[in-house]
């Protein structure tokens, strides 16, 4: 199947939610998407219908869901109460609920082969667990608790590589932590720190962070999006930024930083052939970019109707789901 | 220190103004119903044992009340963060400050506040106030009424002393002492926590330090002889007070508390700089404010929280714990205070806005009721629906709790200044 | 509604009857109602201030500094019975005039705490130096010309203000009109019943078409302001003056899309020139100064400026606090600010007339002591009244006292001059450390601390190199001459008796560090109250 090139996905659908949309994942059918909500809840919607409603799973959390994921026939959600909760899609209802984090759940994804759920939350810990059964595999601790001016750090991003071998995890101060899936260790890291910015002058606080990562699916490159240095750090008024790592040596390959759009990366992902890196995120309003890694150039930077949390994409790409705020944006390249 | 001045002679009337602290601008006078130190030492030092005193922690920016006092959690404006029972039955703070909720007997809440102004400038100077500026009347503020009522006119510490550090926000927020005078300003500390200039040069000895000043004040004692004037007396105030506060350098040292007294409190610049508010209060100086700026999250309202309010829980707690420990609960209140809320509404970026419409601040100490709630909220946080305060009410409040009663006259001129706005009275139920 | 005051309308139909202009110099007429107010108080002025306290006064009023010692002395030790009024046309032709009346208006205009940039002072001195009259600075000010080499500067009024229409109307208002509507911004004012919603409103019509033009100021030729009453529906106001006379103008309206478009190309291609956009065809601000100069409504102008000038030489105004001119707050003196005000505007505004009048009076020359403990009312000026040093005059001062007075003796007049303006230069750095006085001002210990311990205080005024009064002491063999010349230049006259004795003794006892003795000696003469005020 053909990588879409990045000018060939055009708007589709822009619905309107009385919501945060903070997480989405697509399901096992084309057009079904599941969403993680500021109203505590999980929702499902057919976005191939020619209505598209918006269908509650469950309200089984405590808090925002800022994490859903699709994996052995559940939707696995984390939210901001700690937990994990599944949701059997054939029975149509939460089988499980785990008490996963000590703190707040950041983001939950699941593995490329479907067997495992990944959760990163604010105690700093990266965690698997097996999609199946909602045991816990592995925890992952490589990021300090505290930022350098003792103030407590959070962990934002995780990723696994095309081939599920390996994960990334990304914090508050820049700092990414490539982990062996199977083992659990710690093959490496690299640090982003131009995405935290810490004002110790004007209003001693920090704002920012590596918010996303992603692997190339060669396995060369490691992408980190976040945001460039800010001077009033009241507002999300730095530039857009994206640094791409080569995995080999660590070493900083290109740093991005938008001309355009101001603002958080908050989601990555590799076109299936490396052409591009699409990314997404926003500040007061949302944008898109298409960006060419090997070449260290931006192919498409476009608007989106909203500061955007979020996406999924199908497989085959014909179809990208932005979640944001008060909105769902649907991309098609069809 | 001060210059001996002979009865009778028209220097010794206006030293003697300076002296009871009010001539110190355009013939302020003291209600003269009220105690005069001069009269009696068994009063003095009954006022002394009694002197309350007061720790303002004053979160610049606007501290959201939703991530702390007031949260609203499950509601379309409550974010993210939950709620966590207190000691006290019945109320819930935010999940961001377990320490204070294991406190809340000792703290007296006020949620129902509703201010009005949401610019930064105008409600900082109507929360230091308690009222507004009229066009041609400065009022002082909360620091320079309190170290006027419980400032000793000899006084050998400073009266009135505000941490500001950071740079946002300061211009707008400076101590002031009104009509006042400079008798009453605070004496500011923004790039260092010790005061400038208090210490001796190196070039001059201690004795000598000491007989130049008694050397200024000789040589000035035939000038002020016939001569009438407000400035006049401050200038010689201001001298008169030198030595004194040089010799209250140490109070700002913190290297003078065990290290593990530093350590409790923490190692940011905020708990540091809380540590010598006490011990600043500890050596009677009637007022300190501690600025922590800079609370206002436009942008990710809830990263921000989340790294602050963490820090003030620890501080505020480890502060009020200290407080206890070392007696001094009855005699020092401990104040948190903004210049306004921030919106039940979260834009885009997850941030929220400047909200002076229903928003929380919190006393603890001296007379103020610990465990006492005052002010409810709708269920979104948007309006206060009972017991609703505006800044007057609030000062009333905090006055009669020091012990000083709101309804108190100063006098510019002719013209009667009541401490508060008139018609604002303190709040009963907040009051022990 | 008319808004003249009542007590002005009789104190014009009082000078009608009686001799205007010319006839009387200015310090006659001062001396005359000023002395029959004492006399109706019935309380005896103090006596005249010395010649040692008079040339130092009016040195610092005039030109902002304490005299050299040799400025002193030949004052004092000058025989000539015009001595005064010599002294006084000479200061008043110098540079230093310009300069310090440029300082004095520059804190009267200056935003209060906002970062000046300097051109704003630069305007005041090359104005004031090329003799531009009041009313022409206040014209420059509102309706500053770019082009014009010799308004340089004045823009700058504007500029600090243009994004803030409340605040650009009030500060001119209270800076040049002597009347602070402010609180009638928001409903009628409480107390004064002169000032209603429609006052500010109305003044602000003039100044609301104003707009920054991306660093410049520009005007729109048409707008409206409208407002919401205290007390009911929303009204527009038209422009009016705050006599109450009203302008009726047919550009209160909004733009039509054309005139939109229109001004848009002015401002682009003014922005491609770096210049300022053209004043359209009507220009609002134009209006006000137009008709706040006219017959019959430029004494709220005249009476302002008069009042201030007074303050500043007296300690405080005809009329008290300066921004409060309307009928409840009436002058001390209605029948004098009204012929001050008069005179003023019939001799074009000219400041250097009303200065010279107020200084060479009887109740300018009067002494600060007064020898009973009943001092009268200081609304009578019976008693000169202390005034506290601006930073500039402190500072200047102090290095003028640090300076061994051989510096400025056989030397032109010229170049003593070109040195004073070099120390003037060289203290304003010490100069932003000092607060600026207000009415009611409190020195703060801040300022005795920065005396007692701080190491610029030392470094700048208390060494003891050439040049220095310092160094001359210490070379002085006789502790009683040495001491007697640092009182001589830091006070202007000699010591008295104990004051010599107790000098003395304190050298004495440092016996074997006599420069450090007298380092300790001239702080302890510059941190006192005689060198801190003028009196």
């Amino acid at each position: 199947m053909p990588t879409p090139t990045p000018e060939s996905f055009r708007p589709s659908a822009d619905l309107s939610r009385p919501v945060i949309n903070l997480s989405v994942a697509l399901g096992d059918r084309p057009g079904r998407a599941f969403f993680g909500c500021s109203d505590f809840k999980v929702y499902e919607a057919d976005l191939a219908a020619a209505k598209v409603e918006f269908t509650e799973l469950h309200a089984a959390h405590g808090s925002y869901v800022t994490g859903v994921a699709f994996a052995a026939g559940s939707v696995v959600s984390g939210a901001y109460d700690g937990k994990l909760v599944w949701w059997d899609a054939a029975a149509r209802r939460v089988v499980r609920t785990v008490d996963a984090h000590a703190k707040w759940v950041r983001k939950v994804i699941a593995s490329p082969d479907g067997t495992l759920i990944a959760s990163v939350a604010d105690d700093m810990v990266c965690k698997l667990w097996n999609a199946r059964t909602g045991a816990v595999v592995k925890e992952l601790r490589g990021h300090a608790a505290q930022t350098p001016t003792h103030f407590p750090s959070m962990l934002y991003g995780v990723c696994f590589s095309p081939d599920g071998r390996k994960l990334a995890t990304c914090d508050k101060v820049g700092k990414v932590v490539v982990w062996d899936t199977a083992s659990g260790n710690q093959v490496g890291t690299v640090e982003s720190p131009g995405m935290y910015t810490w004002d110790a002058v004007q209003r001693l606080h920090s704002i920012g962070g590596a918010r996303s990562v992603a692997f190339s699916p060669d396995g060369r490159y490691l992408a980190v999006g976040g945001i460039g240095k800010i001077g009033n750090i009241d507002h999300l008024e730095g530039k857009a930024r994206v640094e791409v790592f080569t995995v080999a040596d660590g070493k900083s390959h290109w740093v991005w930083e938008s001309d355009k759009y101001k603002g958080l990366m908050n989601r990555l992902a590799f076109a299936p052939d490396g052409s591009w890196l699409l990314a997404a995120g926003g500040a007061g309003e949302g944008h898109f970019e298409f960006l060419d890694v090997a070449a260290k150039r931006a192919k498409r930077q476009d608007k989106l109707t909203m500061h955007t949390h979020d996406f999924a994409h199908s497989a085959d790409w014909s179809t990208v789901v932005y979640a944001g705020h008060n909105r769902v944006v649907v991309h098609k390249t069809a | 220190m001060l210059p001996k001045f002979f009865p009778g002679s028209a220097a010794h009337r206006v030293h003697r103004r300076g002296f009871l602290g009010a001539a110190a601008a355009a013939g302020v006078a003291a209600d003269m119903t009220g105690l005069s130190v001069l009269g009696s030492p068994a009063l003095a030092a009954e006022l002394r044992r009694t002197q309350k005193r007061v720790i303002l922690l004053f979160l610049a920016g606007g501290a959201s009340q939703l991530e702390t006092f007031d949260p609203k959690p499950g509601a379309p404006t409550g974010g993210p963060f939950r709620s966590i029972q207190t000691d006290v039955p019945g109320v819930r703070i935010s999940e961001l400050m377990p320490k204070l909720a294991t406190r809340m007997k000792d703290v007296c809440l006020v949620r129902g506040l509703n201010t009005r102004i949401g610019d930064h400038g105008g409600g900082a100077k109507l929360m230091m106030r308690g009222r507004r500026d009229e066009a041609n009347l400065r009022y002082p503020d909360l620091g320079a009424v309190v170290a006027r009522e419980m400032g000793k006119p000899d006084s050998q510490v400073p009266d009135y002393v505000t941490f500001y550090t950071q740079t946002e926000g300061r211009g707008m927020t400076p101590g002031d002492s009104g009509f006042l005078g400079a008798r009453y300003a605070p004496m500011e500390l923004t790039t260092n926590n010790t005061p400038e200039f208090i210490r001796r040069l190196d070039s001059i000895n201690d004795a000598d330090h000491r007989e130049r000043a008694e050397l200024r004040d000789l040589l000035g004692r035939d000038f002020v002889q016939g001569r009438t004037s407000d400035t006049l007396g401050s200038h010689a105030e201001a001298y008169g007070r030198v030595r004194g506060i040089m010799g209250s350098e140490r109070l700002f040292d913190v290297s003078q508390e065990s290290q593990a007294t530093r350590d409790k409190y923490g190692p940011t610049q905020f708990g540091q700089q809380a540590l010598i508010a006490r011990r600043l209060v500890e050596a009677g100086v009637p007022f300190v404010r501690v600025a922590r700026a800079w609370w206002d999250s436009h942008g990710q309202n809830f990263e921000t929280h989340q790294e602050m309010v963490p820090e003030l829980d620890h501080v505020m707690s480890t502060l009020l714990d200290d407080l206890k420990d070392r007696g001094l609960r009855d005699d020092v209140m401990v104040v948190t205070l903004s210049e306004f809320g921030r919106t039940p509404n979260i834009n885009a970026s997850l941030g929220r806005d400047h909200f002076a419409s229903a928003w929380s601040m919190s006393m603890t100490g001296a007379g103020a009721k610990g465990g006492a709630v005052w002010g409810r909220t709708d269920a979104r946080g948007q309006t206060v629906t009972h017991e609703e305060v505006n800044a007057a009410n609030l000062f009333a409040t905090i006055y009669a709790a020091l012990g000083i009663s709101p309804h108190k006259n100063y006098y510019v001129g002719s013209r009667p200044i009541p401490l508060v706005d008139p018609g604002a009275e303190p709040i009963a139920a907040l009051i022990k | 509604m008319p808004l003249r005051p009542a007590y002005a309308l009789a104190a014009l139909a009082a000078l009608s009857a009686s001799a205007r202009a010319d006839s009387l110099p200015v310090h006659a007429v001062i001396d005359q109602h000023v002395d029959a107010a004492i006399t109706a108080a019935g309380v005896s002025p103090a006596p005249p201030a010395d010649d040692a306290t008079l040339v130092r006064r009016l040195t610092l009023d005039l030109v902002g500094r304490i005299p050299t010692p040799a400025e002193a002395d030949a004052f004092v030790t000058s025989a000539d019975p015009d001595k005064r009024a010599k002294l006084v046309d000479r200061l008043l032709a110098s540079p230093g005039f310009v300069r310090h009346q440029a300082a004095q208006f520059e804190a009267m205009l200056a935003p209060e705490g906002g970062r000046r940039s300097g051109a704003l002072g630069d305007y005041l001195r090359t104005a004031l130096a090329a003799g531009k009259s009041w009313d022409r600075v206040y014209r420059d000010l509102l309706l500053p010309d770019d082009t014009d080499a010799t308004m340089k500067g004045a823009a700058d009024f504007l500029k600090a203000r243009v994004v803030d229409a409340d605040r650009l109307t009030n500060d001119v208002s209270v800076s040049f009109f002597g009347v602070n509507v402010s609180c009638a911004q928001c409903h009628d004012h409480p107390l004064v019943k002169d000032w209603t919603q429609d006052h500010f409103y109305g003044m602000k019509a003039f100044f609301a078409r104003t707009y920054d033009a991306g660093g410049t100021v520009a005007e729109r030729g048409f707008g409206q302001v409208k407002y919401k009453a205290h007390k009911g529906s929303e009204k527009v106001a038209g422009m009016m003056f705050l006599t109450g006379s009203k302008l009726s103008d047919a550009t209160a309206r909004e733009m039509t899309k054309d005139e939109q478009k229109a001004e848009k190309e002015l401002i682009d291609r003014a922005k491609k020139e770096k210049k300022a956009p053209p004043r359209p065809a009507f220009s609002a601000r134009a209006k006000l100064v137009e008709v706040s100069l006219a017959d019959g409504n430029a004494d709220f102008f005249a009476r302002s400026i008069a009042n201030r000038m007074w303050h500043r030489f007296f300690g405080s105004g005809l009329v008290n606090p300066l921004d409060q001119m309307h009928s409840e707050n009436p002058p001390s003196h209605p029948e004098l600010l009204a012929w001050l005000a008069d005179d003023t505007a019939e001799h074009g505004y000219d400041l250097k007339r009303l200065v010279r009048g107020i200084v060479m009076s009887k109740t300018y020359g009067r002494g600060s002591r007064y020898p009973t403990e009943a001092t009268p009312d200081r609304k009578l000026f019976a008693v000169a009244q202390l005034k506290p040093f601006t930073p500039l005059q402190l500072a200047t001062s102090l290095k003028i006292a640090a300076a061994d007075p051989a510096q400025f003796e056989g030397k032109k007049a010229a170049d003593v001059e070109k040195q004073i303006e070099q120390l003037e230069a060289a203290g304003r750095g010490f100069a932003a450390l000092i607060a600026q006085p207000t009415d009611n001002f409190q020195v703060g210990v801040g300022e005795a601390l920065l005396f007692s311990n701080g190491d610029r205080v030392a470094k700048e005024f208390l060494t003891d190199g050439p040049g220095t009064v310092l160094a001359k002491a210490k070379a002085l063999t006789d502790p009683k001459a040495a001491v007697a010349l640092l009182v001589r230049t830091a006070y202007g006259r000699a010591p008295t008796a104990a004051e010599s004795a107790a000098l003395v003794a304190y050298v004495e006892r440092r016996g074997t560090r006599p420069a450090d003795a007298y380092r300790q000696v001239l702080w302890a003469l510059v941190a006192g109250p005689e060198f801190r005020f003028v009196y």
